[in-house]
């Protein structure tokens, strides 16, 4: 039960971590009213790839997703998780390098970024080494440090709010349905990282769906803050939307006067886990597929990450990479689950369960 | 057990280099920090930065006023960085005063209200305000004025709720919110030294992304707040036979949409409290004539407003559920002029 729990904060952190910094900017892109259609079409698209990928690995009880390609054949697993573990390398890099921007903005404005990158990246690789029973343990941890900052960002916000800046109209028909970008959206979500513990436990679609509707509203609630304060003509020409309106709040009977300190610290306690994981995924993945102990692999592959990371020369070309890799990812998003969804009912001839234990 | 004593080794080397985290960090007190900025432009069309700085160590005088010129406003800033015998830390600015020569140019102001809020170290919710006076007199008047302190500028905008009601502060971020929003306009205020006092509220410009088109009368900002729903708490009012003071307020505004052509129905309630009257003064009699000031009041600025085509009250924003967004770009050019209100008060005593 504890282990749910642990992996529902999980889900929750990955997609917060990915949520706050250039999520919203998308969606400003994306459509200039309605805004609500598009997150709920994303997160009802990922909600069915969920559903898909569970009953996928459902087939299978007590085997991973690489367990999974191993038994299609050793071709496949080299084929589908390769580029897979590649992508994964690029996105905890951008990742952690777009958030240390973020953080230098706010509250450490002098000191150079590698400084941080170093140190966000020596923490997670840390906790990726210590194994998964570290991760979900520190993820309850981070989740309770962090909620409560969450919370406390959405009220005081509302100080700032104008309801009359946000046009709650519809969008008929959903145009940004058949835009690239609105794929892109996809890929911020994570809930790949499901499939590499599933032989460890075996997950319940319900209670995803409980941390599914938490992720929708705090999602809804990364977009709208933004909105509520300035206004869909302002929020485009803002470069971080979201780090401006925690700014434009000043509370003077509360002790501390600048609301987007707690918005760095949160940032901070969400990209170390979420990159833990990734890097977690990375050993695994390996270690399965080319037999090679998995700290080697993560050792190897955090350090090219942290080059990559420290090679990106500027703000611009990094969101524009940090895209791509999104993108990239919501391919395997789509992919990964099908395949798996497609191979079990194959395999199984429709039984569920069937599998070798 | 030789492989866990390396681990240990490596942590506690790993823990000294932490340690060294705040080699690029000056303390607090080895630092100056200014509380209010001032814009200007020389004649030699450079830009001038004027700062009060809160003096500490120094009983007799509260703070110092530096200036900077430079091509750019970054490059004034840095200047006052390089002369400083301290670090200088910007981040605690809370106010920022603009000559008016600056402010009543559209670009130049456009820009500075731009550049304010793109950078990281000048905070975007610290307030902005124009001055008619040079801004380094009215910086310095400060040190003039005994029994003050150094963050007195600010305090000035800061009383709290029903201390002075017609002093208001707008922060940067909602001047460059102005800058883009095609349904609502803003007024900042306008101040310059006092005699007696620090400074003197004179009113506020009212601009249209970014553009000057007007100045109001304290009294008369007084009932944009109360339009845009803030209350008016506090505010005293004399009448000639009677003053009265307004203990609280509320208005509700209703759009409508008719063949295109926008109307706007709001009643505004007041309580009042009587402070005092003269002989024989009825309390219809205050009431009534109360309701009278205030309407026409209303309506002489809302006249005045649009003609210059500038919707201080943020009327637009209560159609952004009749028209549709794009149509809304055009609200202050082809809706807002034929704007029908129909404004209603209502007194109550209390």
């Amino acid at each position: 039960m504890t282990q749910r729990i642990q992996i529902a904060a999980v889900f929750i952190i990955i997609h917060l971590s990915f949520g706050y910094v250039v999520y919203p900017n998308l969606i400003y892109m994306l459509t200039e009213t309605a805004h609500w259609e598009v997150i709920i079409c994303q997160c009802l698209l990922q909600l069915i790839l969920i559903w898909v990928y569970m009953k996928g690995l459902n087939y299978f009880p007590a085997q991973n997703v690489i367990d999974i390609y191993l038994k299609m054949g050793r071709w496949a697993a080299i084929i589908f998780l390769t580029p897979f573990a590649i992508n994964l390398i690029v996105l905890a890099s951008l990742n952690n390098r777009i958030h240390t921007e973020v953080i230098i903005s706010i509250f450490l404005p002098r000191t150079p970024y590698w400084a941080i990158l170093v140190l966000l990246f020596f923490i997670s690789v840390y906790t990726a080494l210590k194994g998964l029973g570290t991760i979900l343990r520190s993820a309850i941890f981070i989740f309770l440090f962090v909620i409560p900052l969450v919370v406390l960002n959405i009220f005081s916000s509302s100080v700032n709010f104008n309801i009359h800046n946000v046009t709650p109209g519809l969008n008929l028909p959903p145009k940004f349905l058949l835009e690239m970008k609105f794929f892109y959206l996809l890929g911020f979500s994570s809930f790949l990282f499901l499939g590499f513990i599933a032989s460890k436990t075996k997950l319940l679609f319900r209670q995803l769906f409980a941390a599914w509707v938490i992720v929708t509203l705090l999602s809804l609630s990364i977009v709208y803050i933004p909105l509520f304060i300035f206004g869909q003509d302002t929020v485009v020409t803002l470069k971080n939307p979201f780090l401006e309106s925690m700014d434009s709040i000043d509370i003077s009977w509360f002790s501390f006067n600048r609301q987007a300190i707690f918005f760095g610290v949160l940032l901070v306690g969400l990209v170390i886990l979420t990159n833990s994981v990734l890097f977690w995924m990375i050993g695994t993945i390996m270690q399965k597929v080319y037999k090679w102990n998995a700290s080697y692999w993560i050792s190897a592959f955090s350090f090219i990450a942290l080059i990559i990371a420290l090679v990106v020369p500027n703000k611009n070309l990094l969101e524009k990479y940090f895209l791509w890799s999104s993108g990239a990812q919501a391919f395997f998003m789509i992919i990964i689950p099908i395949t798996i969804f497609i191979y079990g009912f194959w395999s199984n001839g429709g039984v569920r369960g069937h599998g070798k234990k | 057990m030789g492989k866990n004593s390396l681990y240990k080794l490596f942590f506690a080397f790993m823990m000294i280099m932490l340690l060294c985290g705040c080699w690029d960090i000056k303390d607090i007190n080895k630092r100056t920090i200014p509380l209010v900025l001032g814009i200007s432009k020389t004649k030699g069309g450079e830009y001038k930065i004027t700062l009060q700085i809160p003096v500490l160590k120094n009983e007799r005088q509260v703070s110092k006023v530096v200036t900077g010129t430079g091509e750019t406003i970054t490059s004034a800033l840095g200047k006052i960085r390089t002369n400083s015998e301290n670090a200088v830390d910007y981040t605690q600015i809370r106010l920022i005063v603009v000559q008016n020569h600056l402010a009543h140019n559209q670009k130049e102001f456009t820009n500075i209200v731009k550049f304010l809020m793109g950078s990281e170290e000048i905070p975007s919710r610290s307030l902005i305000a124009i001055t008619d006076e040079n801004v380094e007199d009215v910086l310095s008047s400060i040190n003039d004025k005994l029994g003050v302190h150094a963050s007195s500028i600010y305090d000035f905008f800061n009383k709290g709720a029903d201390w002075a009601p017609e002093v208001f502060s707008t922060p940067v971020w909602e001047v460059y919110r102005s800058l883009f929003s095609s349904t609502k306009d803003i007024a900042v205020p306008l101040i310059r030294s006092g005699k007696n006092t620090v400074l003197i509220f004179e009113g506020s410009d009212i601009l249209r992304k970014g553009e000057i088109m007007d100045r109001l009368k304290p009294e008369e900002i007084q009932l944009i707040r109360v339009l845009q729903n803030k209350n008016e708490k506090g505010k005293i009012e004399s009448l000639g036979f009677a003053s009265i003071m307004v203990s609280n307020s509320s208005i509700r505004l209703k759009p409508s949409l008719i063949n295109n052509k926008p109307s706007l129905s709001s009643d505004l309630n007041i309580k009042i409290n009587v402070l005092e009257r003269n002989d024989g003064v009825t309390n219809k009699k205050i009431m009534e004539e109360l309701e009278r000031i205030i309407e026409e009041r209303f309506f002489q600025i809302l006249r005045r407003m649009q003609e210059s085509h500038t919707d201080i009250f943020g009327f637009g924003q209560e159609f952004q559920q009749l028209i549709s967004y794009n149509e809304l770009k055009n609200w202050r050019d082809e809706y807002y002029p034929d704007l029908k209100v129909n404004f209603e008060v209502k007194v109550n005593m209390e």
